[in-house]
């Protein structure tokens, strides 16, 4: 198994106060994309910066493609793209001089540059916008001009740090649209707090509170961790008699009713689970509601990850261990 | 087929080269450029003009001159110790996270406000040493004159590489201001006080009247050599600081 990002014991603090990365331990095999989730404050950008070598760690290494990263590693970083969150663009330069700008970071010839950047300008919809200067530039375009950016040197490892942050509906399912779309050689690393967009586009997800990581595997795996099997129903009709009546259907461990459409069944166990969800689905028919939606919790990656997130912070004093 | 030697060599300045333009761009695109140059060269012009023939090119010159060192200075001093403190959020994230080294960011940046400034500070006393010349009584000496403008410009380029060094120690664009305007206008009253009289610039100004009739006293040898060895010890140590800062 070849990993593209390796770190050991990977520690950072800030100034001697903030403990910001704390003894990580993360791999990220190549060609995965791979989301790295925490809650707003968690390190998740501070990791990033220290994948790039932007900034040096306290303590552990970081191995990227297999080669110790630092400050001066600009041949690793050659290999990388990165979009920050949130991206500052210079505010004069439109889009063509500034990804020239960015291939002559790059090193790149000017037909590779000017080859790169008509090609990437067009797959993310800034055409029309092509001389246009960034100042103008609403949040979406501008991600969508940093992600291009980010494309420019046709990186191995992608680094995308909030890519959907501050990004409206359209926005958001644009740029998690282009992602998807990328090649599918390449590693890429996301980092986010929405759940949602990890679920959507990503095979593996590691999770990071307060600087720890406190998980990272598929996201299979990490559904699986919680395999609670509560069936969420929302039902229009006499629920009180679909209530009264749920009581008596076997396999199942409980019920609980969450507003006036909204009931919340747990089963026992994945045998008996089947000829429940039957009987209730029966039920419903019998009862004469109308099914509006239906939603299994195993399958919710916010389940997933609250669930691990309590774990980890009930476990109190062991977490040093 | 291109060894990779040759191909290192080919693709090596490239990165700072970009930075260089763009940096220089921006700077020559500003309004205050516009701004500065108009003001500059006016005052020049008036100055000239309204000087009795009998005051000689010397004097009018080290007037002119002595504008960069006490008053355009705190514009420079504005504009270096903004060059890497300015853009500290967008810097890591626009430049540095690409295949850029170190130094080749710290070494562009000094370059592009050394080109800057040594620009603007040449059209300007271009203009009052070509105009002095036509219509004021020479009493200079060629060598004397070429050696009074490198030795200000020697000072302003001191001043500039102090500028950005301030900058990027101190990530902060109002502390770095501070600090040289305090450390360069205070230069007058403490050098005196370490025997190191020659290394302010305002002995410097005085010594200029002299220097551009011919009269040389050595004092220029000192004046210049401590204005580079100061400049060239700032700019080392701040490209080892540098290759080893967290952004």
């Amino acid at each position: 198994m070849t990993y593209v990002v390796e770190t050991a014991n990977l520690t950072k603090i800030f100034g001697g106060k903030l403990i910001a990365v704390n003894n990580m331990d993360l791999e990220v095999e190549e060609g995965t994309i791979y989301g790295f989730l925490g809650p707003n404050g968690a390190g998740k950008t501070t990791v990033i910066r220290l994948l790039l070598g932007l900034i040096m760690p306290t303590a552990g290494s970081i191995k990227v493609f297999g080669e110790k990263m630092n400050l001066n590693s600009a041949h690793l970083r050659k290999r990388i793209g990165y979009l920050p969150t949130d991206p500052k663009l210079p505010n004069k330069m439109t889009p063509i001089t500034y990804l020239d700008f960015v291939g002559k970071l790059f090193s790149q010839t000017k037909d590779q540059r000017i080859s790169r950047l008509s090609k990437l300008i067009r797959s993310v919809g800034l055409l029309p916008s092509a001389s246009r200067e960034v100042k103008g530039f609403s949040t979406g375009m501008v991600t969508r001009l940093g992600l291009a950016a980010s494309l420019m040197n046709d990186p191995d490892l992608l680094l995308l740090d909030e890519p959907t942050s501050g990004l409206d509906p359209a926005g958001r399912k644009s740029t998690l649209d282009l992602i998807e779309e990328l090649d599918r050689e390449k590693t890429i690393f996301v980092s986010s707090h929405i759940l949602s967009d990890i679920d959507r586009i990503c095979t593996h997800v590691g999770i990071i509170n307060e600087g720890k990581l406190i998980y990272s595997g598929s996201i299979k795996e990490m559904k699986k961790h919680i395999q609670s099997n509560v069936l969420r129903l929302e039902l229009d009709g006499d629920m009180n008699t679909f209530c009264d009546r749920l009581a008596s259907i076997g396999g199942m461990a409980a019920f609980e009713r969450r507003g006036n459409f909204t009931v919340e069944i747990s089963f026992v166990s994945d045998t008996s689970t089947l000829k429940a969800i039957q009987d209730v689905l029966g039920l419903i028919v019998e009862c004469n509601l109308d099914l509006i939606s239906m939603n299994s919790s195993t399958s919710r990656i916010e389940d997933a990850f609250l669930k691990l997130l309590e774990e980890e912070e009930s476990r109190g004093f062991t977490r040093a261990v | 087929m291109d060894s990779p030697e040759q191909f290192r060599f080919i693709e090596w300045p490239m990165p700072f080269l970009a930075i260089v333009q763009v940096d220089l761009q921006n700077l020559f695109k500003s309004r205050m450029t516009y701004g500065w140059l108009i003001v500059g060269v006016f005052l020049q012009v008036i100055r000239v003009l309204s000087a009795p023939y009998i005051i000689g090119t010397s004097i009018i010159v080290v007037q002119g001159l002595s504008d960069f060192i006490f008053i355009w200075s705190m514009l420079i001093i504005g504009i270096t110790a903004s060059a890497v403190s300015s853009e500290t959020g967008e810097l890591a994230d626009s430049i540095m996270s690409k295949s850029v080294k170190r130094h080749d960011y710290i070494m562009a940046k000094f370059t592009s406000r050394i080109m800057y400034v040594m620009t603007v500070y040449l059209l300007i006393s271009g203009v009052l040493v070509g105009a002095s010349m036509r219509m004021l009584e020479n009493d200079y000496d060629m060598n004397g004159l070429v050696a009074a403008l490198l030795l200000v410009a020697l000072a302003l380029i001191m001043l500039t590489i102090l500028g950005v060094t301030l900058s990027m120690v101190t990530s902060n664009t109002v502390i770095s201001i501070v600090s040289l305007l305090v450390l360069w206008y205070s230069m007058t009253i403490f050098l005196p006080l370490l025997d190191l009289e020659f290394m302010s610039p305002s002995s410097m100004i005085n010594e200029l009247p002299d220097i551009i009739q011919g009269v040389w006293n050595g004092e220029e040898w000192k004046i210049g050599t401590s204005f580079a060895g100061i400049s060239i010890i700032a700019m080392a140590l701040s490209v080892l600081y540098f290759s080893t800062k967290d952004l």
